[in-house]
């Protein structure tokens, strides 16, 4: 049988369907533009609504970049009250840039923001790699394994998802500080008890994402290794973990920024800011009302964000593929 | 020596479900045996048993003369194409066929030459670097089928390779694997429910329904001296017609009285089948293939071997007419009936006596026939089937 005659022949040296027929200069008829009140009817107003939203949304942002580059340490320092209205608009464009913000904030003795970058950094990578991995194994258990209480367990996963980790906080608290008796690695005041914290929950929405993306992927392949020969360990590594790379990338992204961005939990087992987080140690230059540094904390804001950029930059289409996938089954 | 013995195979779920009961079928070396029947009927569960994807609650499997109920899949030297082809998507068609050398640890230069011989096979050579996702389905197919080839084993197992492609695809696809599978000389599961397949591509075929085998014999056999009522309507296109008929003593011997006409039962019938005189003044399920009925005014015979009836459909084909029409009759309503119909799609749920029966019959092209019309049919009484409308079964003896 010749191959040619197939029809999804996706040969690179044939041109495909959409290859414009009979090249050469022919006579490309130029399509009429459309009028100016049926395209903004159509069209048009998508951009303008487009352009609001994004003005709204980055609003805030530019605000805090303006800020921290201003050299101020006052909230209005970018935005002196006596711009009104529109002219406050102005104000994103700052009208000095200085770093002084920076480099107080970096060399400073009470607060040791290289330590709280360093904490940080180090729990949401901890955190991102372990929830993937524990939420992996349990993905793949409940997808491809029939056990007693398989149903049972993912109901119960659901239904403990609905709780916000926030509520246990007094429960935390006194976990950990009796943890801090027993074992003090892992009590209050460690980045390892943080972790620990952290884990606990992190088997909830991954897992369920995970076992979404899972079921897409045919049992078929699993048992076609089977007989192939390939063990359990090799069949969940190196072929449903390759294919599942897509929903894998965004679980460890959500983790990452879940953890990166978190606040109370991290308030409540790290309180001494000497050793905390980042989003626990730049609050705390806000915290007390007399003297609230938001020139300082703006600046730690900037400088916090770049690694949550460089990892949305390097992951982002592979969110785009990942995130609709899992949400849609089969 | 790779015969395949299934000694009273069952399955039996969990939950009760009782999928494959007492199945023994004996597979010599190098036949091509298929398996086949409606959805649900345990073939695929059958298959998978043999492979070992699932557990055999009772009963010996063999492979080679060897029990392999507790060996792995891996050890028991089988290969297995899915319906889904079950191909690696992040891996191109080479290594996808390379995969299970791989894992053995085949040395390079034999795994290579395994790959080349199997590619040159299925014409695959000039897809080697692709992925499968740029690759069509009966491209695919044939990839799932170099994959099993190299691993030269001892038995192919193949669930409905098929199911996947269109229709003009499939029927060129079977005479490639009927073409490989015998030149490789392989024992062959195969498992399918379109019995064309079936009839075409096994030396034997096995009729499964509901888990339990009906028969297991030649498509020859199969087709021509059906084991029961299921059997004779699932093998065959168009399937079997069936009615109820009466046998009553007549001037000449045992007749059938079915719907107003009235058909002889020859002599050399009655001859082989001498428990049909038991049946005199009773009812028998009578099965007529369309193929052994003519139209009357082209075949010649006597009035004892005509069926009158009402044309209601022709379809021209060219080769043949098929000619659809009714006559009073009463329908054979069986387990067996109602589940073809099911799957067939028909939606008949109730049976009046007076609606008569419908029929199918293949005339020769030259036939005038029309809709509407009333027609006398011949039918060749010497090919005619019998079966006990009770139990179903064919009356042979």
């Amino acid at each position: 049988m010749s191959t040619q005659t197939t029809p999804f022949q996706l040969d690179p040296d044939k041109p495909g369907i959409d290859a414009p027929v009979g090249g050469g200069p022919q006579d490309t008829i130029k399509a009429e533009r459309m009028p100016f009140g049926r395209w903004m009817r159509l069209v048009g107003w998508r951009h303008v609504v487009a352009v609001i939203f994004v003005i709204w949304a980055l609003f805030p942002v530019f605000y805090v970049i303006t800020l921290a580059f201003s050299g101020g340490n006052t909230l209005t320092a970018a935005c002196p009250p006596d711009r009104q209205g529109l002219a406050a608009l102005g104000c994103i464009f700052p009208s000095k840039i200085s770093l002084d913000n920076f480099t107080t904030l970096l060399n400073s003795d009470q607060y040791p923001f290289a330590i709280w970058f360093r904490n940080t950094l180090a729990i949401a990578f901890i955190n991102a790699f372990a929830a993937l991995f524990m939420g992996a194994a349990a993905a793949f258990a409940f997808s491809r394994l029939r056990f007693a209480g398989r149903r049972l367990g993912l109901l119960l996963l659901m239904l403990v998802q609905m709780f916000p980790g926030v509520l246990a906080l007094t429960a935390i608290y006194a976990l950990m500080t009796q943890i801090q008796r027993v074992f003090p690695a892992f009590g209050i005041n460690t980045l390892w008890g943080l972790s620990l914290v952290y884990l606990g929950g992190a088997l909830g929405v991954n897992t369920f994402l995970m076992k979404g993306y899972f079921d897409t992927i045919p049992v078929d392949i699993d048992e076609s290794a089977r007989i192939d020969g390939a063990g359990h360990a090799r069949i969940f590594f190196g072929l449903i973990m390759r294919l599942a790379m897509p929903i894998l990338i965004v679980v460890f992204f959500v983790s990452f920024q879940s953890t990166f961005n978190e606040l109370p939990i991290a308030q409540v087992v790290l309180p001494d800011q000497a050793n905390t987080t980042l989003a626990v140690g730049l609050r705390g230059l806000v915290a007390n009302p007399l003297i609230q540094q938001w020139g300082l904390m703006a600046a730690g804001g900037v400088m916090a964000a770049v690694p949550m950029f460089i990892v949305f930059l390097l992951t982002q289409r592979s969110l785009v593929t990942g995130m609709t996938a899992g949400a849609v089954k089969g | 020596m790779a015969e395949v013995v299934l000694d009273k195979i069952n399955k039996l779920y969990e939950n009760g479900f009782h999928a494959v009961k007492d199945l023994s079928i004996d597979v010599a070396d190098g036949e091509f045996l298929v398996l086949v029947g409606p959805s649900g009927c345990g073939k695929s569960t059958a298959l998978r048993m043999v492979a070992g994807l699932e557990d055999i609650s009772t009963g010996n499997l063999l492979i080679g003369g060897r029990r392999v109920n507790d060996v792995d899949p891996q050890g028991r030297d089988i290969a297995m194409v899915f319906q889904s082809y079950a191909l690696y998507p992040h891996m191109s068609v080479a290594d996808n066929i390379a995969y299970g050398l791989k894992l053995r640890k085949m040395p390079k230069d034999e795994m290579n030459r395994r790959i080349q011989r199997a590619a040159d096979m299925l014409e695959l050579t000039p897809l080697l670097d692709r992925k499968p996702k740029q690759l069509s389905g009966g491209q695919r197919q044939r990839v799932a089928m170099g994959r099993s080839i190299v691993r030269e084993p001892q038995v192919f197992l193949m669930d409905e390779p098929l199911s996947n492609l269109d229709a003009k695809l499939r029927v060129q696809m079977r005479a490639e694997i009927s073409a490989v599978v015998r030149s490789l000389n392989t024992t062959t599961l195969y498992v399918t429910h379109d019995q064309t397949e079936a009839m075409t591509m096994g030396d034997r075929m096995a009729v499964l329904k509901a888990g339990v085998l009906n028969q297991l014999g030649t498509p020859t056999e199969c087709y021509d001296t059906p084991n029961n009522i299921f059997v004779a309507q699932f093998v065959g296109s168009p399937p079997m017609n069936l009615v109820l008929a009466d046998i009553k003593e007549g001037v000449n011997g045992l007749e059938l009285h079915v719907g107003g006409s009235t058909l002889e039962i020859p002599s050399s019938t009655l001859d082989e089948r001498p428990t049909l005189k038991g049946y005199a003044g009773k009812q028998v399920a009578l099965g007529v293939r369309s193929e052994d009925m003519e139209d009357a005014s082209i075949a010649k015979v006597p009035d004892e071997r005509r069926v009158k009836g009402k044309v209601t459909l022709t379809e021209a084909l060219g080769s043949e007419i098929i000619v659809h029409f009714t006559f009073p009759g009463q329908k054979v309503v069986t387990e067996d009936t109602k589940l073809l119909e099911k799957e067939g799609g028909g939606d008949e749920l109730h049976v009046q006596q007076d609606e008569g029966v419908k029929w199918v019959a293949s005339f020769a092209p030259r036939s005038r026939v029309r809709m509407g019309d009333e027609v006398e049919i011949a039918v060749d009484v010497e090919r005619v089937h019998y079966f006990d409308p009770e139990t179903s079964l064919a009356i042979r003896n």
